[in-house]
């Protein structure tokens, strides 16, 4: 296109930068009229804008709308409901079949760190659920696996893993993360090509947690443990361990 | 394409033992099913028990659903507008002041599809990067020009021009991506 723009390339490439404000009618009244009169000669500016042209419209029905995601806990209390039917009606005679996921902060977390370096002890956690402010403290079975998490930023963890018929509970304990109190934290069970998450957590101040999760994982279905960090909707790997 | 893919993870979600197929269709639409329950409500506890119903639900009806018949956006909003309306049955018939309004049984049968869309567009506007974010709502939703926003932001005015462009080619894609076409 040729005439008041310049050159062809220059005069397009310049309408197209303005074509988005345009399209929001965000322009002055002088540069609007310029860009009206470059459209009503150029056919491929003309492409472009259409393209551009419906969306105020749309972004009218958004106005006032804010997606706020829901706490990360609900995540897995939808996954823990659901289980909860599946194992109700695979059998239904017995019960449930999978214990809800409890996420609990890091009160104590030292002495739930030292228990878990212990193979074959039982520990009695105390600490708060997630959301419900309520004391919480319950006898947890003996612990099978202890897995030793390295990572960034020096933070280090343990993991035990006690398999139950339908999946199995992973313990978790964690210290030297960053403590900012906005990250969430995933952790996921993997083996070969295979992933599966087993929950999220926070941490406290001082970037320790102690938590514990159910997973439908089995036993032998995955052999390593990795704790992701989500923040920003980025995903970083903060701490890794293999299961023994 | 997005509505394929969601319709494969519905048809995944009875099977998959993992729980991962549920996990994924709830991180695609959680965010705006939730915001869609806490306008409906106005109450954060009772906009999370909505969504937790929704995907319950989704899950136990999982083997009726049929693609052709509806997408999986609109089918999980269907969901969600009978969990609010059976919620504020619930709400109206315990003790205490009435509900002020009832809008989910009185609504005109387009505003769930108004409502759907408004929801889908501002689940799109999030997935833009926070500076795209700015510059459009700046504009459309302030009704700023470039030079305003200029002065607001310190960025030079072609600075916002570009930006304001790249932003609006953004938020198409992603549009179109969810099945919607400007």
């Amino acid at each position: 296109m040729s005439g008041a723009w310049g050159d062809a390339t220059w005069s397009c490439a310049h309408v197209r930068e303005q074509l988005g404000a345009y399209a929001l009618g965000g322009l002055e009244r002088d540069e609007m009229a310029l860009v009206a009169s470059h459209l009503a000669v150029c056919h491929a500016c003309t492409r472009e804008y259409d393209g551009l042209v419906g969306l105020p419209a749309l972004l009218d029905h958004a106005a006032g709308l804010e997606v706020v995601p829901p706490r990360p806990a609900l995540e897995e209390r939808v996954l823990d409901a659901v289980a909860r039917e599946r194992g109700r009606r695979r059998r239904p005679h017995r019960g449930r079949r999978f214990v809800p996921a409890r996420v609990r902060l890091a009160a104590g977390a030292a002495v739930a760190g030292a228990a878990l370096g212990a193979v074959g002890v039982a520990l009695a956690v105390g600490g708060r659920d997630e959301g419900s402010g309520a004391p919480a403290a319950r006898p947890i079975a003996p612990v099978r696996y202890a897995v030793e998490l390295h990572g960034r930023w020096g933070a280090w963890g343990r993991a035990a893993v006690e398999p139950k018929s339908g999946g199995t509970i992973v313990h978790l304990v964690v210290r030297g993360l960053p403590g900012d109190g906005r990250a969430v934290y995933e952790v996921r069970c993997e083996g070969g090509n295979w992933s599966a998450s087993a929950g999220s957590f926070r941490t406290d101040a001082r970037g320790r947690a102690y938590a514990v999760f159910t997973t439908a994982a089995r036993k032998g279905e995955y052999d390593r443990i990795r704790v992701v960090r989500r923040m920003h909707g980025r995903m970083t790997d903060v701490l890794k361990g293999r299961i023994n | 394409m997005r509505a394929t893919a969601d319709a494969q993870l519905v048809e995944r979600i009875r099977s998959d033992e993992t729980g991962e197929a549920l996990r994924e269709l709830y991180r695609a639409y959680s965010g705006e099913l939730y915001g869609f329950a806490y306008n409906a409500l106005g109450e954060r506890g009772a906009a999370e028990e909505i969504v937790q119903e929704v995907f319950l639900r989704a899950w136990r009806h999982a083997g009726r659903y049929d693609p052709d018949r509806a997408g999986v956006r609109t089918w999980l909003y269907q969901i969600a507008r009978h969990a609010v309306i059976d919620a504020r049955r619930r709400a109206a018939v315990r003790p205490g002041p009435p509900p002020s309004e009832e809008p989910g049984e009185t609504e005109a049968p387009g505003s769930l599809e108004q409502a759907m869309l408004g929801w889908q567009v501002a689940a799109a506007l999030e997935s833009l990067s926070p500076e795209h974010r700015q510059v459009i709502r700046l504009a459309q939703f302030q009704g700023l020009t470039m030079r305003e926003i200029s002065d607001r932001t310190g960025l030079p005015v072609g600075t916002v021009k570009s930006r304001i462009w790249y932003a609006l080619r953004s938020l198409r894609l992603v549009l179109e991506e969810m099945g919607v076409t400007p």
